[in-house]
């Protein structure tokens, strides 16, 4: 059955237009929304979509016809179809909704109109802006139309550079070393990306953006050294100890607030109390109320340490390595982040001690700074606990009264071997530690 | 090494209009009395008995009458050092300073010159109220024509003074009452401090602290406490607010990534804006690492109880606890 394809009505005061050229040949095939011929109005440019499938004939009218709207000028027809007979004056078809006012980048019309905004924001994103009628006064294109259009193609990514907080410097800095500013937490008010988070972000990320050039022929990185330690004991693990994990979201708004006011006093070339330091003092205290959390696991029973030593994951280029916090929960923040900043370095400069990464009771990684809301580690064993920690991002969670309130929000989950500790205790050393993050000055109870 | 000794903000200025004077006879004083009595803040004290009346001449008070003398005189070939007795009744010369004397060397096609210079003494700090403690300085800076400098300690005093007397064009030159007595080493040979030369007074590395007048003495005061507490504070001293020579702030806060200006005069409409805002559209602008802040007068007129005139204007500890705010990354 033939299917007409009809001169769509633009705008409301439209009455006629123009065919500019024909973009199918007549007996080509085309499918629903191709368009098929170019057309114009006094204003701008658009063009006729295919009603449906199939092929197109029985065209009507010429380039540079004028049309009135809603009058047949082809139609779409099935295979081996031959097109309706002409007739005069034929009654125009059911006129159709108006056309959906739409940008589209490929059509070549003058005369369009389009606010200052919007132009400039076209001429940015290098889109075309002779394309149909805007939603403004008179069909004018306004900013929210050039907007509707780049989110609705995936073609255009706006810079999401460009929504994030950081400070110019900052920015110069993940200019220079073309770093994602979507992906570096700030440490600045409100978040905002300072200068020394993206230096700092690069000592990170040029460990862990080191890319192999694979090029032509696959390239085979040997499993050796640290890289094979690794994959034997994540193995081990993961067939070993039967995993379970425990995920809950804990309140930061405190933590934050507390490690503001510590650092505001510190001398400005001392090492700022981190986030990862005071994590690292509260879950030794929390292991230290959970021995069984701070424990080995052995074939011949459950080792209970006399001392809590927290590991910290730190990733290198080639894997990853644990320095361990010792005592950790006889130090000070100041100790801890100090202790922490120092083995970091050396891990990265391959100058750790065989000391600095032995003995460790319990393991914590934090992923949060590659914006990682909520992962599942595996244990090291023959450790019983580790605690994966993603990023602290404002969230809307409900209030007393069911109001929705914005806090600064951290998803913590551990993973516990169940041979050693029931879903009871683990979970309850997780909640003890989520007491503590929520309310830090609580540890000195 | 030239003879060097201790004199006072006052006393260089003196000294300078002396030397100036027994060099040069086209130099003369003109002002309220500043003959037998010295000037208000004793700056001419002596120079009567020296010059004569003719030199060193008193008037009545009128301030207008005093800025179209000078004027008047300059166009004719005098080099002439005006003074007004406080800078706020300056207020009445506006009209010879600013339609006449900052036009006449435009409107004459550079056929005449206008080489005279306006003294000042501005703001706060000696309990004389609204109508004698203002720091007006941004009224002249709008003006293109003119030159404002505003020295900050004895030795630019002088150095700027003679070479704003040798400056052909008219110079509004702004003391401040508080840094009469404030006492520094002072050649004794005449010498010029250039004019638009900015100078960095201090040395830092976490902050650029740009101040004018009696306030480079108060953040060079609080740059003091602040490197107890490890933070570096570099400190910038325009000397002349126009034409301003830019470039050495533009080069220090691409050093240190955060700016603080700090004035007397109120805040809204003040020289920090300017400063503020040609930092902001300048080539430090990539290497600012927090918002550009200023720390000014308040918005009111200074109040005559000593206890609000004194939280009227920034303080040390006000420049210290901003300036440990920027760089603890409160804002």
């Amino acid at each position: 059955m033939a299917k007409p394809v009809i001169m769509p009505r633009f705008g409301m005061t439209q009455e006629e237009a123009t065919i500019v050229e024909w973009l199918v040949n007549e007996g080509d095939h085309v499918d629903p929304d191709d368009p098929i011929a170019e057309v114009t109005t006094d204003k701008v440019n658009m063009e006729v979509p295919a009603p449906a499938a199939g092929y197109l004939g029985g065209i009507r009218y010429q380039v540079g016809d004028t049309v009135p709207v809603t009058r047949v000028i082809a139609y779409i027809l099935a295979e081996g179809e031959a097109p309706p007979p002409v007739e005069e004056d034929a009654p125009p078809v059911v006129e159709a909704a108006a056309a959906e006012p739409k940008i589209s980048p490929e059509a070549t019309i003058a005369g369009v109109s389009a606010s200052p905004v919007a132009k400039r924001m076209a001429d940015a994103q290098g889109i075309p802006l002779n394309a149909g009628r805007g939603s403004g006064t008179d069909g004018r294109i306004t900013r929210a139309d050039v907007e509707n259009f780049l989110t609705s193609t995936s073609a255009v990514v706006p810079d999401p550079g460009g929504s994030v907080r950081a400070t110019p410097a900052a920015r110069r800095v993940a200019r220079e070393r073309q770093l994602d500013l979507s992906r570096i937490s700030g440490s600045g008010p409100h978040g905002r990306i300072q200068e020394i988070d993206a230096l700092n972000f690069q000592a990170v990320a040029g460990i862990a953006s080191q890319v192999y050039a694979v090029a032509g022929e696959p390239v085979l990185v040997p499993l050796e050294g640290i890289r094979k330690t690794i994959a034997e004991r994540m193995q081990a693990s993961a067939q070993q100890a039967p995993h379970i994990t425990f995920s809950l979201d804990v309140d930061m708004s405190r933590v934050i607030s507390f490690r503001q006011s510590i650092n505001a006093g510190l001398p400005v070339n001392q090492t700022k109390v981190s986030m990862t330091a005071i994590i690292v003092r509260l879950t030794a205290w929390a292991l230290r109320r959970h021995p069984f959390m701070n424990a080995y696991m052995r074939d011949d029973g459950i080792l209970l340490l006399p001392n809590v030593n927290v590991g910290v994951a730190v990733a290198l280029d080639n894997g990853l390595i644990v320095p361990v916090v010792r005592d950790a929960d006889r130090k000070g923040l100041y100790q801890i982040a100090t202790e922490i900043e120092d083995i970091s370095q050396r891990a990265r400069t391959e100058q750790l001690l065989p000391d600095d990464v032995a003995d460790g009771s319990f393991t914590i990684s934090n992923l949060g700074m590659f914006g990682i809301d909520q992962f599942t580690a595996i244990i090291n064993p023959p450790q019983i606990g580790i605690l994966a920690v993603g990023r602290t991002i404002d969230r809307f969670v409900p209030d007393d009264e069911g109001q929705p309130l914005l806090k600064a929000m951290m998803t913590i989950t551990l993973s516990a071997d169940h041979r050693a500790v029931d879903g009871a205790q683990a979970g309850s050393f997780i909640a003890d530690l989520r007491a503590a993050l929520e309310e830090p000055a609580s540890i000195m109870l | 090494m030239p003879e060097t000794r201790e004199l006072t903000y006052a006393e260089a200025l003196r000294e300078g209009l002396q030397q100036v004077m027994e060099k040069d006879d086209s130099v003369f004083l003109i002002g309220e009395d500043i003959g037998v009595y010295g000037g208000a803040f004793g700056v001419s004290a002596g120079l009567v008995e020296i010059f004569g009346e003719e030199r060193v001449r008193d008037t009545p008070i009128s301030e207008a009458a005093i800025a179209g003398a000078v004027l008047g005189a300059a166009l004719t070939g005098m080099r002439p050092v005006g003074e007004i007795q406080f800078m706020d009744f300056v207020a009445l010369s506006m009209e010879q300073l600013v339609l006449q004397a900052a036009k006449v060397r435009f409107m004459f096609g550079g056929k005449a010159k206008a080489p005279f210079v306006l003294r000042m003494p501005a703001g706060s700090g000696t309990g004389a109220a609204a109508q004698h403690s203002e720091s007006l300085e941004s009224w002249f800076v709008h003006v293109p024509g003119l030159k404002v400098v505003m020295p900050s300690n004895p030795y630019d005093a002088k150095g700027l003074l003679l070479a704003s007397i040798y400056d052909d064009n008219p110079v509004i030159f702004i003391e401040h009452k508080l840094l009469y007595r404030t006492k520094a080493h002072v050649p004794e040979e005449m010498y010029e401090v250039p004019l638009s030369s900015t100078a960095v007074t201090r040395q830092g590395t976490d902050l650029t602290l740009i101040a004018t007048a009696v306030m480079v003495q108060r953040a060079l005061e609080a740059a003091e406490q602040l490197s107890s507490e490890g933070i570096d504070v570099e400190i910038i001293d325009p000397r002349t607010l126009l034409p301003l020579d830019d470039q050495p702030i533009f080069e220090s806060v691409k050093k240190t990534g955060r700016a603080l200006i700090v004035h007397e005069a109120v805040g809204t409409g003040g020289f920090g804006g300017e400063i503020a805002a040609r930092i902001a559209g300048s080539e430090a602008f990539d290497y600012l690492d927090a918002p550009i802040r200023r720390l000014t007068g308040l918005d009111i007129p200074i109040p005559y109880n000593r206890t609000l005139e004194y939280h009227t204007v920034p303080q040390v500890e006000n420049i210290v606890e901003e300036a440990r705010n920027i760089v603890r990354g409160s804002y």
